[in-house]
């Protein structure tokens, strides 16, 4: 029964940080500029596709290939942000919602239009391999995705506390008129922010992509990584990543102890349960108005 | 005079324009060509569907007028995109055969799209053959218009999954792990009928999961608490993939047999030495990376004609459109120069286990069924790469006792 318990919890946590990751972005994001981006799980695509792309086509080594993609890719998150999401940054937040859709629909069709809808293979870092303890068996690969995922977190953590930069986003996310009257370019910040976010996108992607391979519907675990990010608080990281955690070990524990029909929607029952008696959730705060 | 020679103007003209119409005035058919009207997804996720269909049709149009055509008439074809959707195949099968004027249907479409036509062509009376959906209501009742290509019946999934796993495998405790979208879901229900009906065998678990699912370990310690001989995956190659591996390192080691959607190259390509051994079927009688010389012939033609063709292509939805264009052009040989509907349905009633090359199963149809196909071709991987399996089954199908 231990073996079996413990055995569920790698499993949770392993597919929790895949939420995770995706829900840090999305978290991002919303933050600093107010937008709530659904672009976020076809950036993560794109993300594995660019490394498929330089690992596999170009041949270039893991983590040069990861690297470049990880520019790239913040490249894109600027260009988004400059000329399909500042334009609308008067409009009304449904409007730059259904935009945020556009883009993830456009990025998945042009993926498409490219590789077609096979899967194709990310190698890992380094060989697979399977950590064994009695009847408990751990893949190497998922270790590595959480502590990634544990890793991104804090460097995230110790980025906002400490840098200027920051402390300029805090800032930019609190109040955006005080932050310029104190001399922080807003625009730049932003463009800073999609950069990181659709940086975070990417790494989630090529982290996940050999253990689920690389096709054009990898970023469904957005629907997920939404849910976690709403459990979180969707104003705090530590909670985003908190929640995916929590979706993640909820949904293996309860497919496996109730049934696996059940597991798809107990992430929603846990959002709906948990918005009763923590409305801004586990993290989250509420916003102060001064009147 | 005047009157009389107006008159015989006007009748010469009459007589000259009936004449160079067809002869027969069948809607699609000139004396120098006979139009087909085809269909499929070739936007959206399903495209590789529908793009498919379309470039394996033109392929064999193209072969097949290089060596004259059909009676001395050329194919030609109109392909409608139909994005998967059932309203929108209706719309494109309706402008192919109100304003085309098409003489026949090719549906290189997918079981939701093909549902949405059906009663249409039934009401208007069009030949269609359905190369790749492979949707009951084509079949049954029967309906001497609509014919079934390379594909076959549902319940002939189930008769084969289950013959194959009690008499190939030799097995007698079955665990079935399926996607709970319609197809798997239709060959979960198909095997375990036939597993019981065929073989009084019930699966020891059957447990199910969705599409996009990036975790199966509690459904694969519920089959590993099972102790089952044999697991059956139905679903879709990425979920298979993420099965194969997740059964191997949690340590499961039994054989595993996968539903013929996922025989696909991706599954031993992502699953890695995990899928080695996995078995399952497929409806063509070689694979497609096979050095079978009519495989071979098939892809250097392919090349040819698509030199930029994305990778993963041609894939077995090319093959099927491209096998089955020669079916109906065999047809409609067999019908003759008045080339009309009913005769082209008598012609296609002809054939027996016709096939154009090793890369097609025969195809055989009836005045009483018109399920062309009933063969599938078990598969083993064996080094990365799916080998065909020397197996046949063991009885006779009960599709075809149906009334």
């Amino acid at each position: 029964m231990l073996g079996l318990n413990i055995q569920l919890l790698v499993a949770g946590l392993s597919v929790g940080s895949i939420y995770a990751l995706v829900a840090l972005g999305l978290v991002m994001t919303y933050k600093a500029s107010d937008v709530l981006n659904f672009a976020q799980g076809e950036i993560l695509t794109a993300g594995a596709y660019i490394a498929l792309l330089f690992s596999v086509t170009l041949k270039f080594p893991y983590y040069q290939s990861f690297f470049l993609t990880i520019i790239l890719i913040s490249g894109l998150g600027i260009l988004l942000e400059r000329v399909a999401f500042r334009p609308l940054i008067m409009a009304p937040p449904f409007t730059i919602i259904i935009a945020t859709l556009a883009v993830g629909q456009m990025i998945k069709n042009l993926i498409r239009l490219i590789w077609q809808s096979d899967v194709h293979r990310l190698s890992p870092p380094f060989r697979m391999a399977i950590w064994k303890w009695q009847d408990i068996r751990v893949n190497t690969q998922a270790v590595w995705v959480i502590a990634c995922a544990l890793i991104i977190t804090g460097i995230l953590a110790v980025f906002f506390r400490s840098s200027w930069l920051g402390k300029a986003m805090r800032s930019v996310s609190q109040n955006q008129q005080g932050a310029r009257l104190m001399g922080i370019s807003v625009e730049r910040v932003f463009s800073l922010t999609w950069a990181i976010s659709a940086a975070l996108g990417a790494a989630a992607g090529i982290l996940i992509a050999p253990l689920i391979g690389v096709y054009p519907d990898m970023g469904l675990v957005l629907v997920k990584a939404f849910v976690a990010s709403i459990i979180g608080g969707f104003t705090s990281l530590a909670g985003a990543v908190v929640g995916g955690l929590v979706v993640g070990l909820i949904e293996t524990f309860s497919g496996a102890y109730i049934s696996s029909t059940f597991k798809e929607f107990v992430a929603f029952i846990l959002l709906i349960v948990l918005l009763m008696f923590r409305p801004y959730g586990l993290f989250g705060a509420k916003q102060a108005r001064r009147v | 005079m005047k009157k009389l020679l107006v008159c015989t103007g006007l009748i010469l003209l009459t007589t000259f324009f009936i004449v160079s119409e067809d002869a027969h005035s069948q809607q699609g058919v000139t004396n120098d060509s006979i139009l087909i009207g085809g269909f499929g997804p070739i936007t959206g996720p399903a495209a590789w569907i529908g793009l498919g269909a379309r470039d394996g049709i033109n392929l064999a149009i193209k072969e097949i007028n290089s060596a004259g055509g059909i009676q001395g008439r050329k194919l030609r074809l109109i392909f409608e995109d139909d994005a998967a959707s059932p309203s929108r195949a209706l719309a494109g099968v309706k402008k192919l055969v109100d304003q085309d004027k098409v003489f026949m249907l090719f549906c290189g479409a997918g079981s939701n799209s093909t549902v949405g036509v059906i009663d249409f062509v039934k009401e208007r009376k069009i030949p269609m053959i359905v190369s790749i959906a492979s949707a009951p209501g084509v079949t049954r009742p029967f309906n001497k218009y609509l014919f079934r290509g390379g594909t076959t019946e549902v319940a002939r999934y189930g008769e084969i999954y289950s013959d194959f796993v009690t008499q190939g495998l030799q097995a007698e405790k079955i665990a079935i792990i399926s996607g709970r979208d319609e197809y798997p879901k239709n060959e979960a229900d198909s095997l375990t009928k036939y597993l019981k009906s065929w073989f009084n065998i019930d699966p020891v678990v059957r447990v199910e999961f969705n599409a996009g699912d990036k975790d199966f370990t509690p459904q694969l310690l519920e089959i590993k608490k099972a102790n089952p001989e044999v697991v059956a995956i139905l679903g879709h190659p990425p979920e298979a993939a993420i099965i194969l591996r997740q059964a191997r390192e949690l340590g499961l080691e039994q054989h595993f047999f996968g539903g013929a959607a996922t025989v696909d190259p991706a599954v031993p390509l992502n699953a890695k030495f995990a899928a080695e051994g996995f078995t399952g079927t497929f409806l063509l009688p070689i694979y497609l990376d096979s050095k079978d010389t009519d495989m071979v012939k098939f892809r250097q033609a392919y090349k040819k004609e698509y030199p930029s063709h994305p990778a993963g292509r041609p894939n077995w939805c090319d093959v099927m459109a491209y096998t089955d264009t020669y079916v109906i052009a065999e047809g409609m040989k067999r019908a003759g120069k008045n080339l009309t509907v009913d005769k082209f349905i008598s012609a296609m009633e002809t054939l027996r286990d016709y096939r154009v090359s090793r890369i097609a199963t025969p195809r055989t149809f009836t005045s009483e069924h018109h399920i062309g196909n009933l063969r599938l071709q078990p598969l083993v991987v064996l080094n990365g790469r799916w080998v065909p399996l020397a197996w046949e089954p063991s009885r006779p199908s009960d599709v075809l006792k149906k009334p």
